[in-house]
């Protein structure tokens, strides 16, 4: 009764009695008109606004006020010959109230429209608006006011004081710009659109949060969240249909597009106008990617626990594995050794692990500002890189079967068998397995690195940390504990003849290092590779002998360093190389074989699963150890064979080895961050499940014949 | 706390489920489906099963006597002209309070025995709903929202009351009465034309456990 006494009365108040008053105060909003400039030009267009500075917690609406609440309407009186334009809105902001989702404004707004005076008024401009607007905290009340501004007019326009013009500058910056980007929106079956904004190089790891805003009431629901994701792509948003009952579906959809970007200077919130088309060719699939069945979502702690049994599971990977033996070797050689010897052998070790996977992180962290965009075994979809690890591995190959020893001098790597060098030959140890480590992902680590891949700098490298952590562990334990050190064997001769038969798993490495790169770059990589090596090896030979200081000597060290510049030459001759073009912008690669696959796209996947049939999707890539290993044991095997066939399952491959932006995009939006993944959709199934990392044929077979 | 799920990226596959926690809430209802069942009790103490009402045609009104949008219907006689409309033709006129308790628009049933007589009120009966539940099933977001259900317990209707979101009693006389359009095309046997509306009014007070 109060209030509507209050409401008599403030409409009282603006009545004609006090025609001249520009504010109107309610019981929840002072309202204003306010004009930018002070003197109008006959003819000429200005601006005026109505200000509402509305009580703390209560909000009044947008031209969409969503599940409930009216938008805020001006009529005005004008004199004959003089337009107004219609409100032009800032930007909303979501307000939920108990689940029903009302888009509006709250505190201070100003609400735009351009005012056109007549070519031929004089004297003053009388500007009258009648306002009417719905104000609502948890209860809802009508208000309303009548507001009049009288503006001079003169020969030339006058702006407005510096505060005026301030405002209407700060209200300009609120209104949405138009879409730079195209947009498009395509209907699922069950009528549900999804958005697709074009919106190319966006940097995924700034933008905080997107929100669709429908223009209007109707085709698309308000919705409390969006599940958006951003990728390097564009922006997509799956959405829910609105209650409008249409007999066909929209042409298009219009709202607007608010952006929470994070910048140097905070969080900036941009707001873009989108108009999207309808796209019959894009039919989004059953469910989004992102409720797919096991994807997980983890806190910082399950990602920190993932990460450190995925380092410790590493150990046990095949790429780790020809380092780790070196470690042993260096291990048992320290046996006889004091404790404390021992402990700082195992304390470097473990701190360059760590070195090497803080750096890492700062490598993925610095990419992911710049590029906005990283994977795991990113560095492997690189030539050069390959072809670097693939010396590095033959050098060390040549070291441990002893053709050159390293002196002090010259800090090795992997030089930890020397005991004199003890602590740092065990430090590079350390860095070098992260180095062989990364194509190989172990089970808990896919989840905890896409964790980690999304997360702000300190997350991402607490989660690295202790991903090296995990790896280091095992042999810090042991040189931490006499108990265990008494376990392992006496040292004699047998461990020159280990190290050198160690040799063999390295330069396997190599080799398997050479042909990664020949998938990337083609044949040539292979003249490269190898004849870098041979000159590599050539430098290591002309360093062998000869003493010091003879000119002799110098020619030869001369000598060397030109063939091991030649043999990083290479390095340049592959990034030219037009292979390497073609292999980085999607091209098929050999080295993974599509014999019995079709090759993946998210349209064939989509579609073959709607149709009802089951879908087993295989990413995987050149360079992944694991991804290789399941497909021989289980994937290959003749029993999967049969069990893919007799189920009439659609064999789907990605090949990751290069960059390929939709794999990329298909992993983001499952929290992975690389290779291997599998996906098996059941028949009919709405959603895909992620099948383990470690595939078994028997586990294959299975999960085809379930529910069969 | 350890538990700092901040992740965006992760969160956003997550909030696929996440949003689909509090849309349940508001989800169905759906015009052309069958009328999500109800029980109820009304301000006399009677109990009302949407099951025992097949065959017959039932409309539900959202109500919050302090909603100047409820009270722009009622004050005009707009809502009780059509509860007695309906009536004569064997129409059950639910008026459904909604808002939880200690929100604005609940009333126990003495108050709404009060309120039916104060405002001259004729549906077949005031239920309450103090803990939102037939809102929740109908995704009611407002008061007035509106539902026509058919004879055979079909959803056939629901949106606003009429065609000009105001709170202005001088609108109703120029606004189409959807409901009574919807009913008009119900009892002819005819299907809805248009059946589903943008609902206008207050937000309807689901209370902060919502």
């Amino acid at each position: 009764m109060l209030r509507l006494l209050a409401l008599l009365l403030a409409v009282c108040l603006a009545g004609p009695a006090i025609a001249q008053s520009s504010v109107v105060k309610t019981d929840n909003v002072r309202t204003e008109l306010l004009a930018e400039v002070s003197q109008v030009k006959p003819g000429e267009p200005f601006w005026v606004a109505l200000r509402q500075t509305i009580k703390p917690h209560w909000h009044t609406y947008w031209k969409n006020p969503g599940d409930s609440g009216l938008p805020t309407e001006i009529a005005w009186t004008l004199p004959a010959g003089a337009k107004a334009d219609p409100i032009v809105w800032p930007a909303p902001t979501l307000i939920d109230v108990s689940g029903v989702i009302n888009y509006g404004f709250q505190d201070d707004i100003l609400l735009l429209v351009r005012i056109t005076p007549p070519a031929d008024v004089t004297g003053t401009l009388a500007l009258k608006a009648d306002a009417n607007w719905l104000v609502c905290d948890d209860v809802c009340i009508p208000e309303e006011g009548k507001l009049a501004l009288d503006l001079p007019v003169g020969a030339a326009a006058t702006p407005a004081d510096a505060a005026t013009r301030a405002l209407f500058d700060k209200a300009r910056r609120a209104v949405p710009v138009e879409s730079p980007w195209p947009a498009r929106f395509g209907l699922a079956k069950s009528g549900d659109p999804t958005l697709l904004v074009d919106a190319k190089g966006l940097k995924p790891g700034t933008i905080r949060d997107v929100y669709f805003f429908p223009a209007e009431w109707g085709p698309v629901a308000s919705m409390a969240k969006q599940s958006a994701s951003v990728t390097a792509e564009g922006i997509r948003i799956p959405l829910k249909k609105g209650d409008a009952k249409a007999t066909t579906a929209p042409a298009s959809i219009a709202g607007t597009l608010v952006l929470t970007e994070k910048t140097g200077d905070g969080e900036q919130r941009q707001a873009f106008d989108v108009v999207a088309k309808l796209d019959p060719a894009f039919v989004p699939g059953p469910a989004p990617l992102a409720a797919v069945d096991g994807s997980e979502s983890l806190t910082l702690v399950q990602a920190l626990l993932f990460a450190l049994l995925g380092g410790l599971i590493l150990n046990l990977m095949p790429c780790v594995f020809p380092v780790l033996a070196m470690k042993a070797a260096a291990f048992a050689r320290l046996a006889g050794h004091e404790r404390s010897a021992m402990r700082r052998d195992g304390l470097a070790y473990t701190a360059g692990v760590l070195v090497a996977f803080g750096a890492m992180a700062a490598v993925v962290i610095a990419i992911r500002a710049s590029l906005g965009e990283v994977n795991w075994g990113f560095q492997f979809q690189s030539p050069i890189f390959s072809l670097l690890v693939a010396y590095l591995f033959f050098v060390v190959g040549l070291n441990l079967a002893g053709v050159f020893e390293v002196g002090s001098r010259f800090v090795g790597v992997g030089q930890g068998l020397t005991a004199r060098n003890g602590t740092t030959g065990a430090f590079f140890t350390g860095v070098l397995a992260v180095v062989v480590a990364t194509p190989c992902t172990a089970p808990f680590m896919a989840a905890a690195l896409g964790f980690a891949l999304a997360q702000p700098a300190p997350q991402t490298l607490a989660v690295l940390l202790a991903m090296g952590f995990g790896l280091a562990l095992p042999y810090l334990a042991l040189s931490m504990t006499p108990a265990l050190q008494r376990l392992m064997p006496r040292p004699g001769p047998w461990m020159d003849r280990m190290r050198q038969f160690l040799a063999f798993p390295m330069w396997a490495s190599a080799v398997w290092m050479i042909w990664v790169l020949t998938q990337q770059t083609g044949p040539d990589g292979v003249i490269y590779a190898l004849g870098g090596m041979i000159l590599i090896a050539f430098a290591i030979w002309l360093l062998r002998f000869g003493s010091a200081g003879t000119l002799g000597a110098w020619l030869r060290r001369g000598l060397a360093a030109s063939a091991v510049l030649l043999a990083l030459a290479a390095v340049f001759k592959l990034q030219d190389s037009p292979a390497t073009a073609a292999s980085a912008s999607g091209g098929p690669s050999s080295g993974v074989s599509f014999d019995g696959w079709e090759r993946f796209s998210r349209a064939r996947m989509t579609e073959a699963a709607a149709a009802g049939k089951p879908v087993f999707v295989d990413f995987t890539a050149a360079w992944c150890i694991t991804c290789l290993v399941n497909e021989r044991v289980a994937l290959e095997t003749p029993g999967a064979r049969r069990a893919f066939e007799q189920t009439g399952t659609v064999k789907l491959k990605g090949d990751w080895t290069n960059r390929d932006p939709e794999i990329t995009s298909v992993l983001k939006e499952l929290g992975r961050a690389g290779v291997p993944l599998y996906l098996y959709w059941a028949p009919g199934a709405e959603r895909p499940k992620i099948l383990p990392q470690v595939l078994t044929e028997a586990a294959i077979v299975s999960e085809l014949q379930a529910k069969r | 706390m350890s538990n700092v799920i901040v992740p965006r990226r992760v969160l956003l596959l997550g909030s696929a489920a996440v949003a689909l926690a509090p849309m349940s809430a508001f989800a169905t209802g759906d015009v052309g489906k069958p009328a999500p069942a109800f029980s109820a009790t009304d301000s006399s103490g009677k109990t009302w099963s949407l099951a025992e009402l097949k065959g017959k045609v039932v409309v539900l009104e959202t109500t919050n006597q302090d909603c100047p949008y409820v009270r722009k219907h009622y004050n005009s006689t707009n809502m009780q002209t059509q509860q007695r409309e309906a009536a004569a033709r064997g129409v059950v006129w639910f008026t459904v309070a909604s808002s939880a308790p200690g929100e604005q628009g609940f009333v126990t049933a003495a108050q709404a025995n009060e309120l039916t007589q104060k405002r001259n009120a004729a549906p077949a009966a005031f239920l309450l709903d103090p803990q939102s539940r037939i809102a929740r099933a109908y995704g009611a977001t407002v008061t007035p929202h509106m539902y026509v259900i058919d004879a055979s317990g079909t959803l056939v209707y629901r949106g606003g009351i009429d065609s000009i979101p105001s709170s202005n009693v001088a609108d109703v006389p120029k606004a189409t009465q959807y409901v009574r359009v919807a009913l008009d095309q119900v009892l002819a046997g005819k299907p809805v034309a248009e059946a589903s509306t943008r609902p206008y009014g207050c937000t309807l007070k689901y209370g902060s456990n919502a």
